[in-house]
């Protein structure tokens, strides 16, 4: 626990590990047409999503040739589980105009027309969504801009309350790093078990970047206390004996959280899945990185600028 | 002030509790059209079901909407949902183009649809005397036909009757006042209707017409004189003519019947009204077994000050609901987890202020000051993390689709409750609790037994 800081090397390179198989697959998302990196869902795409129910079990790649059959080739049917089965297609049934009155839900029933001839009647419909290019396309730029927004916002916060650009900063390292790992995580989930990300992501994003510098807060106020009550000591020994003072805390404070984003993982269904598994590995992350990355990165900071100075008086000596 | 405010505070809790358990409570409805709206838990469509539509304004030659146009098919996409029946239905407009609607349990979404994307069509019809009667000018007095004049909200059965001319050919039209006093809507024709319409009144004075919006019968007034013009009245039915809504109704129909741009979907979503429930349910029980495990988390590390901790969270549920039901917040699937979330962090500030006052207590301080000590010190890192929610939250807030707004306003409320009740409440009840005989045992704090005498570990030993 003494060693914290002397340990640093060691924590940054942690993060490096946890930071760049993400980050390669988030990167190989353009260039992988859809076999690699970040899966997005129909949000960000386009497309509709119709759930359904047969009355007896049936193959989802029958169901899939029987919705191409209705002139939907692109179509891609998969177990939902509770015997419910997803047909994702393009955007179906957006119409203009006299279509709206004419044929309002007319592709659909062509569709379905075609599963029931294939594999027989429709127990029960669960729900059905589309979205078009056209909101698909705001959703994408809005995404970026949040997260810019939000993380200037707090750089701002936490430069104005520790009167101190090298705080700001630093806490602003420790949640990009939280923002790196959840998107890598869900960039390496989306390839390997096809978990999608949806319009929530981006609303989990900036949760986790609002939560994630809480408990650097609470480091860095305790940091700013000893820095006058043991005015003269190392920099290194002050923040280290900080962070061992406030680390219970910090556990507590994330333990209750993830408590209550465990039970939601656990008990609630349907579309917050994903949005309750963003919100916990970002929070982890942030506990994490809040103690051994934003704390660190001042004492090396400080440790470099304290070189120079030494360097820069040598010269003057010699 | 100190002295009123526990009993400010009970007050709030009494006045929240009875917002969540009372039925039938309501308030003042906000706009122009007064009335009350029932104090209630606004569900969202994921969790009751229903249909969501989001429509595209389309351009017109190269020419938008303006937010005015925006507001009018708003108005009159309104006007059509109510024609439907469906209950509590939500039409909005979001941005500069967008009209969103929301209809809670409809079961047949595509005749909806239909319905509501129509661009609409408005009629002008004459009602032949023969069948409808007609009003005897020279005598004030109505002779009726075999069938009575259709009055509004009616649909016109007989379907061989012939428009005279359409909407399109409606130029403008006004509320006025007219020599009398009374509250009339006039119109003009463009020229075409108005040939039509000079040639069919001179012959048919006191016939009724019909303005027919999409089939149904919005006003029938009869002719009271030729009108040569292009340029017509029409004489409401009271002394004084038409009400004010009324009357700015019919002008709205007879303007807009159609919609002055067509609009198309650009998203639709449909939620059957079981799936919505089993959600409700599930996140439900989970927020049940959330809020348990942190009372029991926060018993176990922090004893007495724990529980005292539990009555202020408990506080924090009725009030936050209370609030959810007066604003009203919309809670979707995701606000719900947003709730459940600002549990596990209403609790943050009080582990902040019972680990700080922990410290203090085995530094050697009594109990009464190392709880004011707690508090204060650890004021300023509760302020600043819950103001970096806040500023997240509210960019969410502003930038979000309606989704995304109902999560930020659950967590913006949340963060703003758990500040007083954390805080205010937690203070108010531990001082009066270490003020009482037998409650000054650093171990009710959660202070480990060893622990006291232990020297402060750190820098200044080395």
């Amino acid at each position: 626990m003494d060693k914290i800081i002397a340990r640093k090397r060691w924590f940054f390179l942690f993060s490096l590990l946890i930071t760049i198989p993400g980050l390669l697959f988030t990167l190989a998302t353009p260039f992988s047409n859809g076999t690699i990196g970040l899966k997005f869902s129909i949000d960000y795409t386009g497309g509709t999503i119709w759930e359904f129910r047969p009355e007896s079990p049936a193959d989802p790649l029958v169901v899939q040739e029987a919705v191409a059959s209705a002139g939907h080739e692109e179509a891609v049917v998969t177990e939902a589980g509770t015997g419910f089965l997803i047909v994702r297609t393009k955007p179906l049934d957006l119409q203009v105009g006299q279509d709206q009155i004419d044929n309002a839900g007319a592709e659909l029933q062509s569709i379905r027309e075609a599963v029931v001839a294939a594999i027989g009647p429709i127990a029960e419909e669960g729900s059905v969504s589309t979205v078009g290019p056209v909101i698909s396309q705001d959703l994408t730029q809005q995404a970026l801009l949040l997260v810019v927004l939000g993380s200037i916002g707090i750089l701002l916060w936490m430069t104005y309350r520790f009167r101190n650009l090298r705080f700001g900063l630093a806490a602003l390292a420790a949640l990009l790093h939280d923002v790196i790992v959840t998107i890598g995580f869900f960039a390496i989930a989306g390839t390997v078990a096809d978990i999608e990300i949806d319009a929530l992501f981006v609303t989990a994003m900036l949760t986790i970047i609002g939560f994630s510098v809480h408990d650097t807060i609470v480091v860095f106020d305790r940091i700013r206390e000893n820095l006058v009550r043991h005015a003269g000591a190392p920099f290194g020994d002050i923040v280290n004996h900080s962070i061992v003072q406030t680390l219970g805390r910090s556990f507590n404070t994330t333990a209750t959280v993830l408590m209550t984003l465990l039970t939601l993982l656990v008990f609630a269904g349907g579309s917050i899945r994903t949005f309750v598994l963003t919100l916990f590995i970002g929070i982890l992350s942030g506990t994490y990185s809040s103690i051994f990355n934003a704390s660190p990165l001042l004492v090396w900071w400080e440790e470099r600028a304290q070189a120079r100075k030494a360097a820069a008086a040598r010269t003057r000596t010699a | 002030m100190r002295k009123f405010t526990p009993y400010l505070i009970l007050a709030t809790a009494l006045l929240a509790l009875a917002i969540d358990l009372l039925p039938n409570l309501r308030l003042p409805a906000s706009g122009t059209a007064g009335g009350t709206r029932p104090i209630e838990t606004k569900l969202g469509l994921d969790l009751r079901g229903g249909l969501r539509v989001e429509y595209q304004v389309q351009p017109v030659d190269g020419v938008s909407a303006t937010a005015a146009d925006l507001a009018t098919i708003r108005d009159i996409i309104e006007r059509r949902v109510n024609s439907t029946g469906v209950a509590e239905p939500l039409v909005q407009t979001q941005g500069t183009d967008r009209i969103v609607v929301e209809l809670p349990g409809v079961t047949n979404p595509d005749s909806i649809r239909a319905l509501l994307g129509t661009t609409g069509r408005l009629d002008l019809v004459p009602l032949p005397r023969e069948v409808y009667g007609f009003f005897n000018t020279a005598t004030g007095q109505p002779t009726d036909g075999v069938k009575p004049v259709p009055g509004e909200g009616e649909t016109l059965s007989d379907t061989s009757l012939e428009p005279l001319f359409s909407g399109d050919q409606i130029e403008s039209s006004a509320v006025q006042i007219d020599e009398s006093g009374r509250r009339v809507v006039s119109f003009k024709l463009k020229s075409e209707g108005a040939e039509l319409f000079a040639t069919w009144t001179k012959a048919n004075i006191g016939s009724y017409f019909a303005i027919v919006l999409d089939g149904a019968v919005k006003s029938a007034p009869y002719i009271q004189s030729a009108i040569t013009g292009g340029e017509a009245q029409i004489s409401g039915p009271g002394a004084s003519g038409f009400a004010v809504d009324e009357a700015a109704n019919l002008v709205t129909i007879l303007k807009f019947g159609s919609l002055p741009f067509p609009i198309a979907e650009i998203g639709v979503t449909d939620v059957k009204a079981t799936l919505g429930a089993a959600f409700l349910g599930q996140a439900l029980f989970a927020g049940a077994v959330g809020i348990l495990l942190v009372f029991l988390f926060m018993l176990m590390h922090y004893r007495l000050a724990g529980a005292v901790a539990n009555v202020a969270l408990v506080f924090y549920v009725i009030i936050v609901l209370a609030i959810f039901r007066l604003v009203p917040v919309t809670l979707t699937l995701a606000g719900i987890a947003g709730f459940v979330l600002s549990i596990g962090m209403a609790v943050d500030a009080n582990i902040l202020i019972f680990e700080r006052t922990k410290e203090e207590l085995r530094i050697g301080k009594g109990i009464g000051p190392a709880v004011e000590a707690g508090f204060s010190r650890a004021w300023n890192s509760i302020l600043d993390s819950n103001v970096s929610s806040l500023i997240t939250a509210f960019i969410l807030f502003y930038f979000g689709s309606s989704t995304i707004k109902g999560f930020a306003l659950v967590l913006i409320i949340g963060v703003l409750c758990s500040l007083f009740t954390a805080v205010t409440v937690t203070r108010l009840i531990l001082r009066a609790v270490i003020a009482r005989k037998g409650f000054s045992s650093p171990y009710l704090y959660g202070v480990a037994k060893g622990d006291l005498d232990a020297p402060e570990r750190g820098v200044s030993n080395g």
